[in-house]
């Protein structure tokens, strides 16, 4: 008796999903069909995948540095050759060559995959946890008091700078991560709000909906069963393209020195190569990280404009 | 004017107002809420007591906040600034002389970045889906995702240090021994002026290109459109002069927000060029807790954004006869 219940419940589980999965199956295929969308899935694994096991990565710890590797002290001579140029067998090796400290590059670009990725997920999700609800009620009860409040705020938060408005934030709140993924998300949701609204008030309009508010379903289920599952792959695509700004929004950040520096990360890197004034003399140092912000911010725009075309198909391609 | 009601236009700019009003509001609470005051940045360790009184009493922090915050509200409408606690100079006269130079180098890339974007956009949002669109809409992307100050480095590094062609640095040569003609000046000030406006212009037009391209897209299968064609009129006429034109509307109103994001550009890529702007202003006043010219400078970007946010309104009326704006659906 017993199986036979479970059985019968996994069936009605597996008979619910089955659209759902072929859906998705169907959306994969179309999503497969875009270069730019499987260029990006790739990098973001790479990515991933430093961020998840860095030490497999890495061919040296953090700590490890030029000559001496993780202990000991370099002669004033060894200090004097740092930075030092890619280096394959003894002394060292340093694929990518090591910055003024001696750490190598390449560790240190491994190891910075975590901080962007966890920067870029963080706010791209906080942003869209504001900016959806927001979108969807001020889209929901268009034409009333409620879309009108939302959608003064949205502009009072556009008539604020946002670079300015979040160096203010991170100077105001303190310079760690969490503040600056915090101060990333306040100033990035306006554009979720603004277009999920859009779509809610066209979504609105149609019969399904109208029949779901006719047959009494209260609003916050036509909200959340009808209208929330057409909203998703935008939603998504909002979301993608707030973690690619996030990203580059804490490069610029560290650039002007707005950086939690106990932290491994790209725009570090970038800083630091300022700082010890070799931006023209090591090229090994300056290029590297440029290049892993750069493409971890298109895959993640790559990974957006996919999902666009795959979830609003105007035009076979 | 006969497209938009008197009434609405006096709605949109009665809202505009109360919407400076917030963010002023939303700026005194902010910058008040900073940790310390705007005196503890100019105090030193061996400032006595008194004399610390003193400077909080002649900055008027020691009335109640509520008459700090009327007289900062009056004094902003009337256009008194006060004075910069770091620059020691009044801050109106710090933002007239720092907002031009700004609005020129961003005025620029602007300009570039708005005249390449849409045109790039309309031929891939044509021919959308061919290998060429593919390749060039991948790359723009990559471009876009590029770090600003970044790329001005390469720039650097490339035009100035490596070839020595152009200046890196301030907006015009600095102690310089030539003659002071408008000639000499004009040619030195499009030298300087070069790299900065080029970081901006190659990842801000792909903004525009963004929103250029799924317009253009859209009205491709539009009647109009069809007509033109089976008219007998070229392929390029009916793309540029029927489709595009169309196209342009979502444009505008890209080219508002854009425009907070060339102040962003403007924060970074002032700072790297050391381009006596706005930009650079904003920064050091920041981190220098100089909360007069913070707000004023706030201030000034709030009314730029506000005000083109009124103006792309009322141009869309204009672009696009079919819009019109309050009269009951």
């Amino acid at each position: 008796m017993a199986t036979e219940r479970e059985t019968t419940r996994f069936e009605s589980v597996r008979s619910r999903w089955r659209p759902r999965i072929e859906r998705f199956r169907r959306g994969w295929d179309r999503y497969t069909e875009h270069w730019m969308g499987l260029a990006g899935l790739f990098i973001l694994a790479v990515y991933c995948l430093w961020a998840l096991f860095p030490s497999v990565f890495a061919p040296h710890s953090p700590d490890w540095a030029a000559y001496v590797g993780t202990s000991g002290r370099m002669t004033p001579e060894q200090i004097a050759t740092l930075p030092h140029p890619p280096a394959f067998g003894d002394p060292f090796f340093a694929p990518l060559g090591t910055n003024s400290t001696g750490q190598g590059i390449l560790t240190l670009l491994v190891y910075s995959a975590r901080n962007a990725l966890y920067i870029g997920f963080a706010a791209g999700i906080l942003s869209s946890l504001v900016g959806v609800p927001l979108g969807l009620i001020s889209g929901y009860y268009g034409d009333t008091w409620i879309d009108e409040a939302i959608q003064r705020v949205v502009d009072v938060m556009y008539g604020l700078p946002f670079l300015p408005f979040l160096i203010v934030l991170v100077a105001l709140r303190g310079i760690t991560t969490t503040n600056i993924i915090l101060g990333i998300a306040i100033t990035s949701w306006l554009n979720n709000c603004i277009v999920i609204r859009g779509e809610t008030l066209s979504l609105k309009e149609r019969a399904y909906v109208e029949s779901a508010v006719v047959s009494g379903a209260s609003d916050l289920r036509v909200v959340f069963r009808h209208i929330l599952p057409n909203v998703w792959p935008l939603a998504f695509v909002f979301l993608a393209q707030d973690a690619a700004y996030a990203i580059l929004t804490q490069a610029a950040l560290a650039y002007l020195g707005l950086a939690d520096f106990t932290s491994n990360s790209w725009g570090i890197m970038l800083l630091n190569v300022r700082k010890a004034g070799q931006i023209f003399s090591a090229w090994w140092w300056l290029i590297p990280p440029g290049l892993a912000i750069a493409f971890v911010a298109a895959a993640f725009y790559f990974i957006g404009f996919s999902m666009e075309d795959v979830t609003n198909p105007q035009r076979e391609p | 004017m006969s497209r938009i009601s008197a009434r609405y236009l006096a709605k949109r700019l009665v809202v505009s107002y109360l919407t400076l009003l917030v963010i002023m509001t939303l700026l005194f609470v902010l910058v008040r809420s900073m940790p310390g005051s705007f005196v503890s940045s100019m105090v030193s360790p061996q400032t006595t007591p008194e004399q610390i009184m003193a400077l909080k009493e002649r900055w008027g922090l020691n009335d109640p906040l509520w008459q700090q915050y009327v007289r900062f509200m009056v004094n902003y409408q009337t256009g008194s600034f006060g004075r910069s606690t770091t620059f020691n100079e009044p801050v109106w006269n710090l933002i007239a002389r720092r907002m031009p130079r700004t609005l020129i180098l961003f005025g620029a890339a602007f300009v570039v970045a708005y005249t390449v974007g849409p045109l790039v956009g309309m031929y891939l949002g044509w021919w959308r889906g061919t290998t060429r669109d593919k390749a060039v809409f991948g790359t723009s992307l990559f471009v876009y995702s590029i770090p600003s100050f970044w790329i001005a480095w390469l720039l650097i590094w490339l035009f100035n240090y490596e070839l020595g062609w152009l200046p890196s640095s301030y907006m015009v040569t600095q102690f310089q021994t030539f003659d002071w003609t408008p000639v000499t000046v004009m040619a030195d000030v499009l030298k300087h002026i070069a790299l900065p406006l080029f970081s901006v212009a190659v990842v801000g037009w792909v903004g525009a290109m963004l929103i250029m391209r799924p317009s253009m897209n859209n009205v491709v299968d539009e009647e109009y459109v069809f007509l033109a064609r089976a008219k007998g009129l070229s392929e390029r006429t009916v793309m540029i002069k029927h489709a595009a034109r169309n196209a342009l509307i979502p444009v505008t109103t890209g080219a508002v927000i854009a425009l907070a994001f060339l102040i962003d550009g403007a924060v970074i890529i002032e700072n790297v060029f050391s381009w006596p702007g706005m930009g650079q202003l904003i920064v050091k006043s920041v981190l220098a807790r100089d909360y007069p010219v913070t707000q004023a400078a706030f201030f000034m970007l709030a009314i730029l954004v506000v005000g083109a946010r009124l103006i792309t309104d009322i141009l869309y009326t204009y672009l696009d006869p079919r819009i019109k704006f309050g009269e009951k659906r």
